[in-house]
């Protein structure tokens, strides 16, 4: 009788997972940094590690990107990607515009099409979140419609709300690592109640009820899936969203819907 | 609620002042259980895990039965507040519903082995109860946590060997991890929860690979972490449904001698 029910309560899953198309904008590649249980998936295995969580693409970053330089990351990222025959892009890591930094980071070079996003580090990569100082790459991701990627544990909280303001053509993903997200929601939602342009990224969005209260409170249009694999397993952010109790519809936009948009909008 | 069988072997509700959220009251425990399927929990209230069972058990006894006995609960020793603690412990000894006690050496500032515990373990060796215990890993942004990595409870552990014991948390995101695998294997009466963010990649796999199933035990951490975040990744595991069935509900049964069918 139990496992007749667990077997029920699997197969619907498994079936509203493969309906929802998960579409993935917290992929990484190389040697995860701070989590010394997790292991680095071979770029040769990652579409079968995708595939075996059914997530059908997205974009995929290299920790290079953080931990060595955004340069090194970047063309980490795009070789591996070339390798890849799933729907991927590249969510690049980027730095002010000024000083001009030589390498693949954006605004000193062509910009690849594989890339359809940009992240950033203010903290590890000691530059400010200010307007004097990531103004200019705002404008440049804007120009491109390009959203903007960065770790809660990166920002500071007036500078997010100050950018968010004064850009507000820039769509801004707030993610939700690389510690809880829990303990910042008062001026997460305050933001993302006064900033039209603010979306959240899921993976550590895992208090009770966060999910329904998210979609009810600012739209399921500002909320996207991401796994961090592969220190996350991606199917806890696929079970907030697979049980939620909100229309399939908003299920759908969240788990992969808003993302595609995104990479779609892309103008390089 | 008929089809519900999961047992969340580590929920909490309560008001937390470090953090908003929108469901964390007692109703809410409830809603949630019944939203992920969700038949029984071990919980502890936030005040009594902050200031230790002596600021009252009453309403978790309460819960219990407004519960319709869903709800059992843990008292919580605080070491600061022994001897109070102690007294409510010992009252509480024969309430329905109460079946065990709780520990959190990081939030009272007090590690794990220090011999003031001994008097709670004690307590619940004579009256049958199991003891779960915050355990994490030493943490560079939270120093705390050093007080309750999984070794430091090892010389209890050892003098009282008929205590239940459950390392919540299974030992944290890093180097406690080892240390809750290896002593779910050395000590026959050590179990592990996998409540909070220990989201790692494949981890039920992998634990089921390290140590017996019947050591390990589904946990959520409400309101913490929601169930929903835990369950579908035991359900898609890549694991035999028996496996997931001692998992999801029977271990906790055992391992909290819960009267439950």
């Amino acid at each position: 009788m139990l496992e007749e029910r667990i077997r029920m309560m699997t197969q619907e899953r498994l079936e509203l997972a493969k309906k929802l198309r998960f579409y993935d904008c917290n992929v990484w590649l190389g040697r995860p940094e701070g989590f010394p249980l997790a292991e680095e998936i071979p770029p040769e295995r990652l579409n079968e590690v995708l595939d075996e969580r059914l997530i059908t693409g997205g974009f995929v970053s290299h920790w290079r990107g953080k931990t060595v330089s955004p340069q090194q990351g970047n063309e980490s990222v795009l070789q591996d990607l070339r390798r890849q025959t799933k729907d991927l892009f590249a969510a690049w890591t980027g730095l002010p515009l000024f000083p001009s930094e030589l390498g693949p980071v954006p605004g000193s070079t062509e910009t690849p099409k594989e890339v359809r996003g940009v992240r950033i580090f203010p903290k590890s990569h000691h530059f400010p979140m200010t307007d004097w100082c990531i103004g200019s790459l705002c404008e440049w991701l804007i120009d491109r419609r390009m959203p903007l990627f960065v770790w809660h544990t990166e920002l500071d909280w007036p500078s997010i709300y100050q950018i968010a303001k004064r850009y507000s053509k820039l769509s801004i993903v707030i993610e939700t690592q690389v510690q809880k997200i829990l303990y910042h929601t008062r001026p997460l939602f305050l933001l993302m109640r006064d900033c039209r342009n603010v979306l959240l990224e899921l993976s550590n969005f895992v208090g009770q009820g966060f999910v329904e209260y998210a979609a009810r409170e600012f739209g399921p249009d500002r909320l996207i899936f991401g796994s961090f694999l592969p220190v996350n397993d991606p199917l806890v952010a696929m079970g907030m969203i697979i049980d939620a109790e909100i229309p399939e519809e908003q299920k759908a936009l969240i788990a992969g819907g808003n993302l595609r948009r995104l990479a779609t909008e892309v103008r390089i | 609620m008929s089809n519900a069988f999961v047992i969340d072997a580590h929920a909490h509700f309560g008001y937390v002042g470090a953090f908003f959220t929108p469901e964390c009251e007692a109703t809410h425990l409830l809603a949630a259980m019944d939203k992920a399927g969700i038949s029984h929990a071990i919980c502890m209230d936030q005040l009594t895990v902050l200031e230790g069972a002596a600021a009252g058990l009453e309403p978790l006894r309460d819960l219990f039965e407004a519960s319709g006995h869903r709800v059992y609960y843990l008292g919580t020793f605080d070491p600061r507040r022994a001897s109070a603690c102690m007294e409510a412990l010992r009252q509480a000894k024969d309430w329905p519903g109460f079946v065990g006690l709780k520990l959190h050496p990081s939030m009272h500032g007090v590690p794990a082995e220090d011999p003031v515990y001994k008097q709670a373990w004690r307590f619940a060796a004579d009256h049958n109860l199991a003891i779960m215990s915050h355990s994490w890993s030493v943490s560079s942004y939270n120093p705390v946590q050093f007080l309750s990595t999984p070794e430091r409870f090892e010389l209890h552990v050892r003098e009282f060997p008929q205590v239940h014991f459950v390392l919540g948390h299974a030992g944290g995101r890093g180097s406690g991890r080892y240390q809750a695998v290896r002593m779910a294997n050395e000590y026959p009466h050590v179990y592990l929860d996998f409540a909070g963010d220990i989201f790692d990649y494949r981890l039920l796999e992998k634990l089921v690979q390290s140590v017996p199933v019947e050591k390990i035990l589904f946990g959520s951490d409400i309101p913490w972490m929601d169930p929903r975040s835990h369950l579908t990744r035991v359900l898609l595991a890549d694991l035999e449904d028996s496996v997931k069935g001692q998992i999801l509900r029977g271990n906790a049964i055992r391992v909290y001698r819960l009267a439950v069918s």
